[in-house]
């Protein structure tokens, strides 16, 4: 009999420390940057709003192995800071058992001011984004559920989600939205060229590169637009069409023959750290990207009008001197205060 | 605490079930009850049966081995014209066949539904688009429900509204794959349709009383209805097209019908 009240004193003691615990739960609100110059953000905040403990568990979550079938691939595997997060001299990215990707990793920034994601828009949604990289063979090889078990067997994130959340549940919802909290928060915004336009210490551009600003406004911007350096819309620029991926872009969403190699129009943002170019990463280098406007458009049978020159021929006529400059110009974009920025930062 | 809101519970169901009994005039202010909807697949006059070679007019037949649909955004109207929306959070559903009891029927249990006299109910097949806006918001462990259940697609982000998978032959090929994996696409590609059935008689939902609505769904309708399709014709495989989804989304939110409703 005594036994059994202790038994049951200790149930009803356990049963209310172990609520008090659950009262973690405090959110600290960070708040997401609005730069004057972005245009509007697109990410409802109100849906998943920004709390120090749910940013610190997206970045956790963001540098965390489990989330793959071995362990070893989290997400920063293929997206390293110092490379603007994305997989540093790798043309397309390789991941689960060096299964090789098609496509050359895109940077992580501003994405809060972005509608869809990826070289062909497949995804509409950024909570929705990580589903992709961790269920897809190549890269993370992985199920929802079962990195959710995994998740719940550590310490660590069985606290982590009570911070978080003020369910404290362990699921999808919950990973997807810390993890889209971390990544709504790395907004790269303090380039000398940001500081420049508005009108910011540190933002005098020297004279090539007000050159360059130039003749990118003139050359550029119909597709490169605003000061994300995209318009977010689909285009091809005359790619030569590699027979091995024939990735065929857009197309692959809709079926639709006018998508037909399109890609996503990519932000410049830290184009100088980001290296290799385009969704194959076929060029090393900016020159390499200049001179192929200038003379290595291909017709590979849909290419945007923008290119179409009165000769009939196809692309954007740059002089040397354009090209020096424009070259100048794209890294005034550079962001060391994001690059370098440790909140992102793995240690 | 936990048991202090167990006991406070009990006692407060003690109170309510009480206060109800004795009173004679029907109130069903703040009264709540189940409703059970039975999801029952067929092929015209047919009960579905998995691996069974069914006809279309055309001339083509199909098998099917997988068969399943996402319904969502329940919602019933009484006799006054009140509407009861289940809440958004938990009005979302797998229906699949294979889930089905012996006589082929897959429940879908709604709790907590206001009491009143329905007289219809409407519902929508896949994900809206306020609901895809919302991201992982309020999906809890939907998303895992749905991966596991083959329902999500893994290339791009987007559930699968319905999925059909099996073979068709017609006059000149025998057993080719059939697939039918259809959704929106982000904001670009809305396939998400609503069907509003009036019922046969009006279902009371109380307290003590889980009626039930038994839903027929017709298959083959999928295939003729507003639009009829040929496989041959590439409706054999339906993903993303966006001149394809479309017809099939038409369709399929022709393919339900109420039988009869159970008063308990
Ligand atoms: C194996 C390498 C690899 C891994 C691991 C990986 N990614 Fe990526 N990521 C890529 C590639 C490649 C692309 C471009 C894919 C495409 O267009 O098809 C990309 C694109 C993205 C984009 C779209 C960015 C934009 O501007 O549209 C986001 C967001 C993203 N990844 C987040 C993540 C997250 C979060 C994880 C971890 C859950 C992750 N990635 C894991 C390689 C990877
Ligand atoms: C018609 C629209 C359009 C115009 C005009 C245009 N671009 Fe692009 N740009 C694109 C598209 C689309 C891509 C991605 C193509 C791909 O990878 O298939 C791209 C890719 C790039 C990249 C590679 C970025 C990366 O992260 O891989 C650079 C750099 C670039 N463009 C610079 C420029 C410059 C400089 C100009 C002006 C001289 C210019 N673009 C004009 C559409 C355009």
């Amino acid at each position: 009999m005594k036994k059994e009240i202790l038994v049951i004193i200790g149930l009803i003691l356990w049963s209310c420390s172990k609520s008090s615990e659950e009262v973690a739960y405090v959110p600290v609100p960070m708040e997401v940057e609005i730069p004057t110059n972005f245009p509007d953000i697109v990410y409802n905040l109100d849906n998943n709003p920004v709390t120090e403990a749910g940013f610190e568990l997206g970045k956790q979550l963001f540098y965390e192995g489990k989330l793959s079938a071995n362990d070893a691939i989290p997400c920063a595997f293929c997206h390293e800071q110092a490379f603007a997060f994305t997989h540093h001299e790798h043309t397309v990215s390789h991941g689960l058992n060096d299964g090789v990707g098609r496509r050359n990793a895109q940077p992580i920034q501003n994405l809060a001011y972005q509608s869809e994601f990826m070289w062909d828009g497949a995804a509409t949604h950024l909570d929705l984004q990580p589903v992709i990289p961790i269920t897809s063979e190549v890269e993370m090889g992985e199920t929802l559920s079962n990195v959710i078990s995994k998740l719940n067997a550590d310490l660590y994130y069985q606290g982590q989600f009570d911070k978080a959340f003020e369910d404290g549940e362990i699921n999808s919802e919950n990973m997807l939205k810390a993890l889209s909290q971390f990544m709504i928060m790395m907004i790269s915004s303090n380039s000398k060229y940001d500081k420049y336009v508005r009108n910011e210490e540190g933002g005098t551009l020297s004279t090539q590169e007000l050159d360059g600003l130039e003749s990118f406004k003139a050359k550029c911007t119909s597709c490169h637009a605003t000061d994300l350096f995209t318009d977010q819309s689909y285009r091809n620029n005359g790619l030569s069409i590699n027979p091995k991926l024939n990735d065929k872009g857009r197309f692959n969403i809709f079926e639709n023959p006018d998508d037909l190699y399109k890609f996503k129009v990519p932000s410049l943002r830290n184009v100088e750290k980001s290296k290799p170019y385009m969704h194959d990463g076929r060029f090393l280098t900016l020159e390499a990207v200049l001179e192929f406007y200038d003379s290595g458009l291909v017709d590979n049978g849909n290419v945007d009008p923008v290119f179409e020159r009165v000769d009939g021929s196809l692309g954007i006529t740059l002089s040397d001197y354009e090209k020096e400059s424009i070259i100048a110009f794209l890294k005034t974009l550079t962001d060391y205060e994001f690059l370098n920025d440790d909140r992102f930062a793995e240690f | 605490m936990k048991i202090m809101k167990f006991t406070f519970a009990l006692l407060l169901c003690a109170v309510l079930s009480s206060c109800s009994s004795d009173d004679d005039m029907e109130d069903l202010a703040g009264q709540t009850g189940d409703l059970v909807i039975k999801f029952d697949n067929g092929v015209g006059d047919q009960d579905f049966i998995f691996q069974t070679s069914y006809n279309k007019s055309n001339g083509e037949s199909f098998k099917l081995e997988t068969l399943k649909y996402i319904i969502s955004n329940i919602r019933f109207k009484d006799d006054e014209g009140n509407v009861f929306m289940y809440p958004s959070e938990k009005n979302v559903f797998i229906v699949n066949e294979a889930d089905g009891n012996n006589a082929g029927e897959i429940w879908v249990t709604l709790e907590d539904i206001d009491a009143a006299n329905y007289t219809e109910v409407t519902f929508g097949i896949g994900i809206d688009q306020d609901r895809f806006a919302l991201g992982a918001d309020g999906q809890g462990d939907f998303l895992t429900e749905a991966e596991n259940e083959g329902m999500l697609w893994s290339w791009a982000t987007g559930f699968k509204f319905i999925r059909f998978d099996g073979t068709y032959s017609t006059s000149t090929v025998t057993d080719e794959g059939l697939n039918l994996h259809m959704g929106s696409v982000g904001t670009a590609l809305d396939n998400y349709k609503e069907t509003i059935l009036s019922l046969p008689n009006t279902v009371l939902v109380r307290n003590e009383k889980t009626p039930e609505i038994h839903i027929k769904a017709d298959i083959l309708k999928a295939f003729e209805s507003v639009t009829s399709v040929n496989f041959a014709d590439g409706y054999d495989q339906v993903h993303v097209d966006a001149v394809e989804t479309p017809v099939i989304a038409a369709n399929v939110a022709t393919m339900f019908s109420v039988h009869h409703v159970h008063n308990d």
